[in-house]
């Protein structure tokens, strides 16, 4: 098993980085012959990748939540499993290499700096921790993907008003479909990081010793949801459209990005485990 | 092939004699009865309003495109045309040129989606008037075969060339679902309309029409099944519409920054299209400054028709290729209708030779002996008539070159007297 780990591991990121190119020569091709066989291979690569999670929670006996590292290829995973679902079920095929490209970046930085762990604390062992990190994470990837078709949007959007009629309008879906794929994968990200939100606040003071409210990823957390709130709620009582909703959606990205490389490499907290 | 047809089209001919010239179903359904009368014993008449052609088998071997001017210009007198504004073609290359029509190349607008409808239409007006035969009708099924190939295996008919075309692409660029959305022409002149039709195919959820004259808009609006917003008060009524289609010809603005940066307000922002197709334009450019509207003018919408036009040029080697593989495959069915007969003749006058061989030997040797003999006069006829045979053949199939084919049969006719098979000069010799 550890071998089978060990060769997935190297084989991940290269697995990431074809399906990658398979969506970029279909996006960049107009009349390509990739459309299903690229769906079909980001599917192989990301059951791959769930046995790849699946033999290292049974081989070191904990869920690959207990570093940076871990948490990136559960990241990695996370991104690329939201997308599918998305591709799914909204048929929008064009705009895979946007977000798979986050994937291959996440995993090959995992893949390089990944150890075997067997040796953990007993709190990361805890399945309420487990939910409270899976749901987070899922969270982070809506937003990642909610950023990345906010991207889109503006790039879109920009190209359309100064009459550029290029690739990027060839190929991409209509404003409208990329705004309310960017709104809804924001949605779904959103209604995580509340569950995780929600697990945290109740559980961690109980299972932390050294519990503080002023932790600086619970205050980030904790920011970044109130943006997220405040955008959501402008969307759906006044209506917004376009730019206005795009701009929570990457401030919120932003902010949830750079107070996590924060509080994670820098700030002392019981929140850090490595 | 005898084939012989004239054309008129944007090559020969300027918009004005075209447009007079062109013939309506009804002329049509009038002229075909005298082409048969006096030049064709099948054929086929198409006219649009940017091209009108003439092709068929002529009754007479002394029938010539002359002919055909003639009869079209007496039928139908045009000021100002004359011999000159028409291209002839004979054989092969009246059969390419039928080719290239409806493959859309031969268009004033490369890929042109509709003149394979067209086509169509005139191929069934000459079935229902009994004006075609045998080779025309395959001629024909050939021509739908080569249109449906160019538009399924190249992207001769990919991308907007129109302006007004070009405006609704980039409206799906914005809006995912038209059948949600509203839309106002302002304008129910000729590209008006052509946006509205668009529009209307795209399953538009609602559109309407105003126009100056009222009468005007109710004619395009029951054609399109749209509203009708008068006039007076369409700015009034801007904000209801997502989609705003320009294509008047007032020589000012009609609607300034300032009405709709107000629309705007009204809309809470919501975003808005203005395709601005009229020249001199209808909308304020500066409007497009404004968060969430997009405007665009014909300039920036000619870009893209500039580069599908550029496109489909890309693919006409394509639809040449197509063309002629189509081609061939006709012109090969067509050479062995002549191969065929002679093929027969040849095979028949050898069995004749046998089988008077045969007969005058048939008493003089035994039954298992004539056996012998008969199977072996079956293999040396089979034996020596193989090689003739097959070689025919080839040139019947490998190529459109219909002279090959008439000199090879012709030789073969005549070194064989194949016309007088019952003349049989040697045993006459012999037995004189």
């Amino acid at each position: 098993m550890l071998s089978t780990i060990h060769l997935l591991n190297i084989l991940l990121p290269i697995l990431y980085l074809v399906a990658f190119v398979a969506y970029t020569y279909d996006f960049i091709g107009e009349a390509s012959n990739f459309t299903n066989s690229k769906r079909i291979f980001l599917f192989v690569t990301l059951f791959l990748h769930t046995v790849y999670l699946l033999f290292r929670t049974i081989e070191f006996t904990h869920a690959p939540i207990t570093n940076k590292f871990e948490i990136f290829t559960l990241l990695a995973f996370a991104v690329s499993f939201s997308y599918f679902i998305l591709e799914l079920m909204t048929d929008v095929r064009g705009t895979g290499l946007f977000i798979i490209v986050v994937s291959f970046a996440f995993q090959t930085v995992s893949s390089i700096f990944i150890q075997d762990l067997v040796e953990v604390k007993d709190v990361l062992r805890n399945g309420l921790l487990g939910i409270h990190v899976v749901s987070a994470i899922m969270g982070y990837s809506g937003f990642t993907i909610s950023a990345v078709y906010g991207i889109l949007f503006i790039v879109l959007y920009k190209n359309i008003r100064n009459s550029k009629f290029g690739i990027v309008f060839k190929r991409l879906p209509s404003l409208e479909i990329l705004e309310t794929l960017s709104f809804k994968s924001l949605l779904i990200g959103y209604v995580l990081l509340t569950i995780a939100i929600l697990i945290g606040v109740v559980w961690l003071p109980t299972a932390f010793p050294d519990f503080k409210w002023s932790d600086p990823k619970l205050i980030s957390s904790g920011v970044v949801w109130l943006i997220y709130t405040a955008g959501i709620t402008i969307k759906l009582k006044d209506g917004w459209y376009g730019k206005r909703v795009i701009f929570f959606s990457l401030t919120g990205f932003t902010v949830a990005i750079s107070s996590m490389i924060l509080s994670n490499f820098l700030a002392e907290s019981f929140h850090s485990f490595y | 092939m005898n084939l012989i047809g004239v054309s008129l089209n944007h090559k020969s001919a300027n918009i004005d004699i075209r447009e007079a010239l062109h013939l309506s179903k009804n002329e049509i359904l009038e002229l075909i009865p005298i082409l048969k009368r006096d030049l064709f014993s099948e054929g086929l008449v198409l006219s649009t309003c940017n091209r009108t052609e003439i092709f068929g088998f002529p009754k007479d071997v002394g029938i010539s495109y002359k002919d055909i001017q003639k009869t079209l210009i007496e039928y139908k007198p045009v000021p100002g045309l004359n011999s000159g504004n028409f291209i002839n073609y004979f054989s092969c290359s009246a059969v390419k040129h039928i080719f290239n029509v409806a493959c859309g190349i031969d268009s004033l607008i490369i890929g042109d989606s509709q003149i394979l409808g067209q086509v169509k239409e005139s191929i069934q007006l000459s079935d229902d008037l009994n004006f075609s035969g045998n080779v025309s009708k395959r001629l024909f099924d050939q021509v739908l075969r080569v249109g449906k190939r160019a538009i399924k295996e190249t992207l001769i008919g990919e991308g907007a060339v129109t302006v007004s075309y070009a405006a609704v692409q980039i409206i799906e660029k914005i809006f995912a679902n038209l059948n949600r959305r509203s839309a106002l022409v302002i304008g129910a002149g000729e590209t008006g309309e052509l946006a509205a039709i668009h529009l209307r195919d795209k399953e538009i959820g609602k559109l309407s029409i105003t126009n100056r004259s009222f009468d005007k808009a109710k004619i395009v609006a029951e054609k399109l099944r749209a509203d009708i917003v008068g006039f007076e008060d369409y700015k009034e009524r801007l904000h209801e519409f997502d989609i705003v289609v320009s294509a008047t010809s007032s020589p000012a603005f009609l609607l300034t920054k300032d009405d709709i940066k107000s629309v705007m307000k009204k809309r809470r922002r919501a975003p808005i299209v203005l395709m601005d197709i009229a020249l001199p334009r209808d909308i304020d450019p500066q409007t497009g400054n404004i968060d969430n509207v997009f405007y665009n003018d014909i300039d920036s919408l000619n870009v893209i028709v500039e580069e599908n036009l550029q496109k489909r040029k890309e693919e006409i080697p394509l639809v040449n290729d197509i063309i002629m593989e189509e081609m061939v495959a006709f012109f090969s069915w067509f050479n062995s209708l002549r191969v065929v007969p002679t093929i027969k003749s040849f095979r028949s006058f050898f069995e004749e030779i046998t089988q008077d061989e045969l007969r005058k030997i048939r008493h003089k040797v035994t039954d298992e002996d004539f056996q012998k003999l008969e199977n072996m006069t079956r293999r040396l006829i089979g034996r020596l008539m193989h090689n003739p045979t097959k070689k025919l053949k080839e040139i019947a199939e490998n190529g459109i070159e219909t002279q090959e084919v008439s000199n090879t049969t012709a030789m073969l006719i005549d070194l064989f007297d194949l016309n007088n098979p019952s003349k049989d000069e040697y045993t006459e010799e012999r037995e004189n």
